[in-house]
């Protein structure tokens, strides 16, 4: 594999540009639009400068349907269900909702619509596809909330949204302040905007960085923050 | 003879404690063998031993408890627990990693001293 010391572990894409890959965006009820456009349009971008290589679709755990997410009633349509047998990337979106209030009293909070979507048909397609070898499991903000709720991420290496960080703590993943974090066929990224950022990186690692530039010229957008990998040095004490 | 004054922990209890996607009431039991005292929380889907049980007398018959336990519904958490037990009520705390703890309330189920159904 060409030497690529800076961007994680070496993809596989030598192997994998034999098989059209696929980047699956999962869609949820509450889910957060801008978690599904940002990386959805970045990936479309990236398609078309790749002469339509990439498949980039809205897929639901429950077949193709519209799907309200938790933003003022937008919906987006799923147009197929999510299939953890095709080679590429599963992407999963957070949620949109109340941060504050009480689910005790019925309040329908961030929190709580990750946790019906983490216990819902979603969570056995999505253990398939971080066991799949040939699928990367990439997040956008409360998504890794949602696979850590789900008991799918212990120990691993993630990040979410800032205000989901103590949770993610507390189901036992190793919470990372990061923009992106590449845990190998986990890579999570942090609040909404991220998504943008996470996907330049996966284009960049499957594709190298002449495609993500071409992306970042037409969306005028330049990545931001570091990539996060185990290893590396650690920050002498201060 | 029983010392009325000194609280027990062994047999059922009922605790109600508060998570990040509301409030969970856990079945509990206790039960003292001879390789010491066991506990494990019931929920719908699992029985989960309780990890790291210890009892201290606190010196005015109530009993004071900590023990670590994993939830893996209605989320998964790594919750460790704090307690006093005085007759047959329980109050005290949980915390799971960095969150705010939250409040533990637990009443003993009457009847004996054999795990719920």
């Amino acid at each position: 594999m060409p030497g690529n010391a800076d961007a994680g572990p070496a993809p596989t894409g030598l192997m994998r540009s034999l098989v059209p890959l696929s980047a699956q965006i999962v869609l949820f009820d509450g889910f957060d639009p801008l978690d599904v456009v940002a990386p959805f349009e970045v990936l479309a971008a990236g398609s078309d400068a790749l002469g339509g290589e990439l498949h980039v679709e809205l897929v639901s755990a429950e077949g193709p349907r519209a799907v309200v997410s938790g933003t003022l009633g937008l919906s987006l349509t799923a147009t197929s269900a999510l299939d953890p047998n095709r080679p590429g990337y599963v992407i999963v979106p957070g949620a949109s909702g109340p941060v504050d209030g009480d689910p005790d009293e019925g309040v329908v909070t961030i929190p709580v619509l990750l946790a019906r979507f983490a216990d819902s048909a979603a969570a056995p397609l999505l253990q398939r596809a971080l066991d799949n070898p040939e699928i990367t499991v990439a997040t956008v903000c409360g998504g890794s909330l949602t696979l850590a709720m789900a008991g799918l991420i212990d120990g691993r290496n993630a990040v979410t949204h800032t205000l989901g960080m103590d949770v993610l703590d507390a189901t036992g993943v190793n919470a990372i302040r990061a923009r992106v974090v590449d845990d190998g066929d986990l890579i999570t990224s942090g609040g909404v905007t991220s998504g943008l950022d996470l996907a330049l990186y996966l284009l960049d690692r499957e594709f190298g960085p002449a495609i993500a530039r071409a992306v970042e010229d037409l969306f005028e957008y330049e990545r931001r923050g570091t990539v996060w990998h185990p290893g590396g040095r650690i920050p002498a004490a201060s | 003879m029983v010392n009325e004054r000194m609280s027990s922990l062994p047999g059922n209890w009922n605790l109600r404690l508060k998570t990040p996607i509301g409030t969970l009431e856990i079945p509990y039991y206790f039960d003292q063998t001879t390789d010491g005292l066991h506990g494990t929380a019931t929920s719908t889907s699992e029985t989960v031993p309780l990890e790291n049980l210890t009892v201290d007398a606190t010196g005015d018959g109530s009993l004071h408890v900590t023990w670590q336990q994993k939830v893996t519904k209605p989320m998964r958490l790594n919750l460790t627990f704090e307690v006093t037990v005085t007759g047959d009520t329980m109050t005290g705390h949980s915390r799971a990693g960095r969150l705010p703890r939250t409040t533990v309330t637990g009443q003993r189920v009457d009847g004996a001293h054999t795990p719920q159904a």
